[in-house]
């Protein structure tokens, strides 16, 4: 099981995977927006997406669970 | 050969969703590069019909440059350079990097389609620039000359000034003095101006009809003035002309009969060209081996991804480690301090077998930095201490072992407020200035995605005129001193505050809000920044890795001063880490 977290506070500007999503380290799982810039969050390991967290438009503390990859 | 430094691989392959998400953004630049390559187009198209240049029994510019150059060794600059807004959209000159007889130079060449080839406003500067990468690389100079010399209605914005055209004059002169060879095929008649243009480099090519002249027919009537002109006047002048046109003055009967200006004539105009090949063979060039660290390879992931890696948008992040595996060398590299400073990279890598300095801005969050605060996180993209001295301390070690850089520049700044003034980032950034400056290794600078602020500079910009020999900008470049939007607020906040208290509508200020923030997006897109000179090209990013390979060559070619391999130091470093050292060997049980 991986939780994929925050690094940093922000808001959630889009979801790129859903829920039963097969992913593959680094494949974008969603986009935080933080400093003015527009960062991707990636999957730490290959894995099936098991649950999302959060929703677009959603602010976000770091640290924050935003999804879970099994 | 066997590999004197053992570099490690790094980049991933592109995954699909990555591809498929580019597709967007992809499409977006390529409209940006057609609009570029139209506007090569229709500079090409400008002046003068193809076919009454030859039927005047010359061959344009172009062509002559393709008979020239090795086949597909030409990297044009500025191409669409066009920094005064000359009516034909140019400054007069085709130049760029070229291999002519497998030895590199830098090349330039009068446009003879656009009045038979005119010193025109903002040519100046233009073959200063060529001069300048001659200059920095050492290189020689070749010209293609057929000038006309001063177009003279607007003879103010060419003639005269500091940066004038005579300017190219004494530059020649420098690289002359400095031993850089400047060689010159010589077209059609060149008078005053163009006569310099002719006589002023070191080996003078001459075809059959062509003419270099202190001055030409209208110069020399004209130089008795009553201040005005009547019928007697214009008799004279009608004598002086039918007299110079029937005896051109400087024509190959006196510079090559007389003076021996010319050293030799040609009937063709391609017995020139061949001329100056044979004279390129004899340049000063080591062989390539003298200082390949490898054998040549290509990266193992294609050039040709990184614009599914880099965005469109400027506000998205990207993996830039990604987008130099697939410019270097086997995608190999030996990285610098990693860990130091993570905002950028520095590193060494092999370009086509020869050793190079890499620096970039990598993108992203930087939770837990910069170390100096824990009032904000980092992000790449913008310039921090540790980052600072990570490049001050490379570009250093670049110098002392002649190790040439390439810099990539995707960055919002350096680090601002009172907090980034404490931990010395002013300073730091004037030091980054000092170390390029003192290092006096070529360079050239792509500006990847965003140059902005005095991050512009400090990462290698243009404006090291003694170390930068040329830049190039990607069809998702934009530069500007800030942002619009943060330029808009800077200048207007107060304004705002005070129609607000005045009970005004603020619309009038909104709306001038609104212009700024499209006038800077207007003039910081790059099909401006190659208009105005900001880079000298505007490149596909496919076609990155082979402007770097031409630069390598070139710096390579003839260097003026060598470091041993086996005297570097920026090596060791890396593979010592700097600080852990290197761990002792273990004891054989």
């Amino acid at each position: 099981m991986e939780e994929v977290l925050a690094p940093m506070p922000g808001n959630i500007i889009e979801v790129l995977v859903n829920v039963g999503d097969e992913v593959k380290e680094d494949d974008e799982l969603l986009i935080l927006e933080a400093m003015k810039m527009e960062n991707p969050i990636c999957a730490p390991a290959d894995g099936t997406v098991k649950e999302i967290k959060v929703k677009e438009k959603d602010v976000v503390e770091a640290d924050q669970l935003l999804v879970v990859i099994e | 050969m066997i590999p004197y430094l053992n570099m490690k691989e790094f980049g991933k392959p592109l995954r699909d969703s990555q591809v498929k998400r580019a597709q967007e953004s992809v499409a977006r630049m390529n409209e940006v590069m057609n609009e570029i390559e139209a506007e090569d187009q229709r500079i090409r198209d400008f002046g003068l019909p193809v076919d009454l240049v030859h039927k005047r029994g010359q061959q344009t510019v172009w062509e002559r440059i393709e008979y020239l150059v090795d086949p597909g060794m030409f990297f044009p600059l500025h191409t669409i350079y066009d920094p005064e807004h000359e009516e034909s959209g140019s400054t007069g000159v085709v130049d760029g990097i070229a291999r002519i007889s497998g030895k590199w130079c830098a090349l330039i060449g009068f446009n003879n389609k656009w009045i038979a080839g005119a010193w025109i406003a903002g040519q100046a500067d233009n073959n200063l620039r060529v001069t300048d990468i001659a200059k920095t690389l050492n290189l020689p100079l070749v010209w293609l000359v057929n000038c006309s010399g001063v177009k003279l209605p607007e003879q103010e914005k060419v003639y005269a000034n500091r940066r004038g055209q005579g300017t190219c004059f004494f530059r020649h002169a420098e690289l002359e003095v400095s031993g850089v060879p400047i060689l010159a095929g010589i077209y059609g008649t060149n008078p005053a101006g163009g006569g310099y243009q002719g006589i002023s480099p070191t080996i003078l090519l001459a075809h059959k009809d062509c003419n270099i002249a202190v001055g030409g027919g209208g110069i020399v009537g004209g130089m008795s003035p009553k201040g005005f002109f009547d019928e007697e006047g214009a008799e004279q002048l009608i004598d002086a002309t039918r007299h110079f046109k029937q005896v051109p003055p400087g024509s190959v009967k006196v510079h090559y009969d007389e003076t021996g200006y010319f050293r030799y004539v040609f009937e063709e105009e391609n017995q020139v060209l061949d001329a100056l090949k044979e004279y390129m063979e004899g340049m000063p060039a080591y062989d390539p081996r003298f200082f390949r660290l490898s054998e040549p390879a290509e990266p193992k992931f294609s050039p040709s991804e990184i614009a599914s890696i880099v965005p469109y948008n400027q506000k998205a992040g990207y993996d830039f480690d990604n987008v130099l595996a697939r410019l270097v060398d086997n995608s190999e590299h030996l990285e610098f301090r990693p860990g130091y400073g993570p905002e950028v990279y520095t590193g060494l890598v092999m370009i086509d077998g020869f050793l190079m300095g890499a620096i970039g801005n990598r993108q992203g969050i930087l939770p837990n930095y910069p170390e100096y605060t824990n009032e904000y996180n980092g992000v790449g993209g913008r310039l921090y201490r540790q980052g600072l001295i990570k490049i001050n301390e490379f570009v250093t070690q670049c110098g002392r072992d002649r190790i040439p850089i390439i810099w990539f520049q995707d960055t919002s700044g350096i680090d601002v407020g009172d907090i980034a003034e404490k931990a010395e980032l002013l300073g730091l950034g004037q030091s980054l200035i000092y170390s390029i400056e003192q290092s006096k290794v070529p360079q050239m600078v792509v500006i990847l995605r965003k140059g902005t602020a005095a991050a512009h500079y400090v990462m290698g910009g243009p404006q090291g005129n003694n170390t930068n020999a040329f830049s190039l900008g990607t069809p998702a470049t934009e530069i500007y001193v800030m942002h619009g939007e943060t330029a808009a607020a800077a200048s207007y906040s107060r304004r705002l505050v005070k129609e607000k208290d005045a009970g005004r509508s603020l619309d009038p200020v909104l709306e001038k809000m609104n212009d700024m923030v499209q006038h800077y997006y207007d003039k910081s897109r790059p099909m401006y920044c190659a208009k105005a000179g900001l880079v000298d090209e505007v490149v596909h990013f496919e076609k990155l890795r082979d402007y770097m390979v031409a630069f390598t060559n070139s710096v390579y070619q003839n260097p003026k001063s060598i470091c041993p391999r086996h005297h570097m130091m920026l090596p060791r470093l890396i593979q010592s880490q700097i600080v852990t050292g290197l761990d002792r060997p273990k004891k054989e049980e």
